[in-house]
Parts: C-alpha cells; sequence; structure tokens
C-alpha cells in the first residue's frame, strides 16, 4: 500500500498551487485575460487546473517513492497540518487581495 | 430551555431568529444521533450514562423543532404570507410529526423492545431531511427572480455534504470495526455531492444566471463589496473544496483498516482533514447566505 498520506500531500500542493495562480489572476489583468481565452471563462481554467495539478502532483507522488521518501509523505500527521494551513492561508490571502483591490478602488 | 428558545425570538424578530434555533436544533440532533449509535454500538460507547444524554438531547431536539415551527408560522403570518403552501413549510410540518412519534412514544411505553427498530428509523431519517429542509430555507432567502432548481440543488448538495462530513467526522472519532467502511461510503457520498450538486450545478448558475441576473443588483445596490469581495473570495475559494473532498475519499479508501484502528495519529490526521472540510462548507454557506441577502436587498431597493 502506498503511504497513505499520499493524496494528503498531493491536495496540499494543489491548493497552495491553485491559490497563487487565483491571487495573481486578480492581480494581473492580462494573465487573467489568458485563462479566460484558454477555456471561455477563467473560473472554468482555473477549475480544470486545479483537477489536472491533483492528478498530476498524485501521480508524481504515487509514482516515485523517492519524491514520497523526501517529502515525507508517510507522515499523514503533518500533511494534514499542512493541508489545513496552506488552505487557510491561501483563503486569507485571497480575502486579504480582493478586500484591498476594493478599498483601493 | 424554552427560555433560551424565547430569548432568540425576542432578540430576532427576524428570520434570523428561526434560523438560529434551526441550527442550534441541528446541533441537537447530532448528538441525539451519536448517543443514539453509541448506544446500539455502531460507534465507540464514550463513559456515562448515555440514555440519559439520549433521552435528553431527543427532548431539548423536540422543544426545538417545535419553538423553530412555531416561529416559522408567526413570521410568517407577520409577514402576511399563506402558512404551510411552500415545501420548506411542509417539510418543516413533516419533522414536526416525526419529532412527536420519536419523543412521545420513548416516553410513555415501559416496553420499547417493539418500538426501537422504527426509532432508530425515523431517527436516522430525520437528520437528511432536517438538513434538506434548512438548506431549502437558506434557498428561501435567495431573491425572487433569480431562483432557480440549480440554486436549490446547490444549497441541498451542500447540507447534506456538510450532514455527510459530520457521519464520517463521528465514524472516525468513536471508531469501531466498522467505522472505516461507513466512513468510506459517507466520503464517496460527500464527494459526490460536492462535485456533482455544488461544484458543477453551483458553476453553470454562476456562469449563466449570476454574471446577468444577480451580480448588477449587488453592485447598483447599498453593500457592492459583497459582490467584490464575498462573492469573488467565494467563487475562487470553492475550487478548493472538491480537492480536500477527493483527498479525504481516496485516503479513507487506500486506509488500512488495522492502522485506523489502531493509531490513534492517523485517525487524528483524518479528522484534520473533515474538520477542514466541514468548514469549509460551512464558510461557504455563511458566504452564500450574504450573497443572497445582498441579492435580496438590491432588488428592494
Amino acid at each position: 500500500m502506498k503511504e497513505s498520506a499520499t493524496f494528503i500531500t498531493s491536495a496540499s500542493i494543489t491548493i497552495f498551487l491553485t491559490g497563487c495562480i487565483i491571487i495573481t489572476h486578480d492581480l494581473s489583468a492580462g494573465f487573467r485575460q489568458s485563462l479566460a481565452e484558454l477555456t471561455g471563462h477563467h473560473w472554468i481554467s482555473v477549475s480544470i487546473i486545479t483537477l489536472i495539478l491533483f492528478v498530476l502532483s498524485s501521480g508524481l507522488l504515487l509514482g516515485s517513492k523517492s519524491v514520497r521518501k523526501s517529502l515525507r509523505v508517510y507522515d499523514a500527521g503533518l500533511w494534514s497540518t499542512a493541508l489545513m494551513a496552506v488552505t487557510l492561508l491561501m483563503i486569507l490571502g485571497i480575502l486579504a487581495e480582493l478586500t484591498a483591490r476594493f478599498l483601493m478602488e | 430551555m424554552l427560555l433560551v428558545i424565547s430569548g432568540v425570538a425576542m432578540l430576532y424578530e427576524s428570520w434570523i431568529g428561526h434560523a438560529l434555533i434551526v441550527l442550534i436544533s441541528l446541533l441537537l440532533i447530532i448528538y441525539a444521533l451519536a448517543t443514539g449509535a453509541m448506544l446500539k454500538g455502531r460507534i465507540k460507547r464514550k463513559p456515562g450514562n448515555i440514555f440519559r444524554l439520549h433521552r435528553r438531547s431527543g427532548i431539548y431536539f423536540g422543544a426545538f423543532i417545535l419553538g423553530s415551527f412555531t416561529y416559522g408560522l408567526l413570521m410568517s403570518l407577520q409577514h402576511g404570507e399563506p402558512i404551510l403552501v411552500s415545501i420548506h413549510g411542509k417539510l418543516g410540518l413533516i419533522i414536526v410529526l416525526i419529532v412527536i412519534l420519536q419523543v412521545i412514544p420513548s416516553l410513555v411505553l415501559k416496553n420499547r423492545a417493539s418500538y426501537r427498530g422504527l426509532h432508530k428509523m425515523m431517527g436516522y431519517s430525520l437528520a437528511p431531511i432536517l438538513f434538506i429542509d434548512a438548506s431549502w430555507g437558506l434557498y428561501n432567502g435567495v431573491a425572487t427572480g433569480t431562483k432557480s432548481s440549480l440554486v436549490l440543488l446547490h444549497s441541498i448538495s451542500g447540507g447534506l455534504a456538510a450532514l455527510a462530513l459530520v457521519w464520517i467526522f463521528l465514524e472516525i472519532l468513536y471508531a469501531t470495526d466498522k467505522s472505516l467502511a461507513r466512513a468510506r461510503i459517507a466520503s464517496y457520498l460527500a464527494a459526490f455531492l460536492v462535485a456533482a450538486g455544488c461544484w458543477i450545478a453551483g458553476g453553470y448558475n454562476y456562469l449563466t444566471a449570476y454574471g446577468s441576473q444577480v451580480k448588477p443588483v449587488i453592485l447598483t445596490g447599498p453593500h457592492p463589496w459583497v459582490h467584490e469581495i464575498v462573492m469573488e473570495a467565494k467563487e475562487h475559494i470553492f475550487v478548493f473544496l472538491p480537492v480536500i473532498f477527493f483527498a479525504l475519499s481516496i485516503t479513507l479508501y487506500i486506509f488500512d483498516r488495522d492502522a485506523f484502528l489502531g493509531e490513534a495519529k492517523s485517525r487524528r490526521a483524518l479528522m484534520m482533514v473533515a474538520s477542514l472540510a466541514l468548514f469549509m462548507v460551512l464558510l461557504i454557506f455563511l458566504m452564500g447566505a450574504i450573497i443572497s441577502n445582498a441579492g435580496k436587498t438590491g432588488t428592494e431597493v
């Protein structure tokens, strides 16, 4: 059996990268436009990118023992804490960025 | 208990009071279900007189449901709305009837053995009906003209996903031999509800109806920040939710039963992920309620 926290690790990586994409596309109109051009709407593009990131990171972790070992994927406690921290940080980051933009406008 | 209901009713002479009493009822039914499951040995029994706790929480739950139903009727009369015509009202009546059938025989009957099967069946069916009705109540708050079956599906799926998460949480917290199998079923159900009901249905509604019908109303209304901050954040934060649900489901699927029962640290890790998912569902519910309210306020201006 693969380390049980593989998918929790993968979710943490996906949410971190997706959060960065979301914040960047809110800050850069050009990036937002290019995301919109991909599928017709930036939200659909972000959703599809999120799914692809989750599948890719899960595949990478499942396929490589060395990556799992170096990321300590066997430690479910560590990665569930990381998932919680990354998600809350990204939520706060998105809220802070949107609030700052609203106040500046 | 009656003081709490009256206090809430006096403090909030609006639908907020009704919603608050329902929220307390939801917490009480979860407690009653958990203690009921402990009595039957489905989940691990905690120390103390569980039967007493189950009976007490059942009575409190009944009182709050009756209070909430009466409150809802009074609010409808106050607003000049017809009573018990809406599906939300009819479901409320069904809930009250089930609660009466649950509580009164349990207190009156001396030999409850023959009644236990029905009591268990009604108890377990009460929880989803109550969560559906609560979600329907939230949907009723959506501005007229912007209501659609997709918004309703979005709201009900979220409510049922929250219930499934509570189920997973209880199975992990009070684990027995069959807990992992049941937690897996609950997690598949939750992942399906979040992906199909919340993500796809909600996303489709956001792309096709929200931008043309609700967004302009909120932006020209008294609370434009609701769209600029709350809705913009909700649409993006929401993308995280299916990932967390998928991760939880797959992790439970690959989890070894012996490790699940034997390692408290692993169970704590799973509980943390389930808590995060529940927190996010509740946060998104709150954001949805704020957006609905801003839409309604915008149409009234």
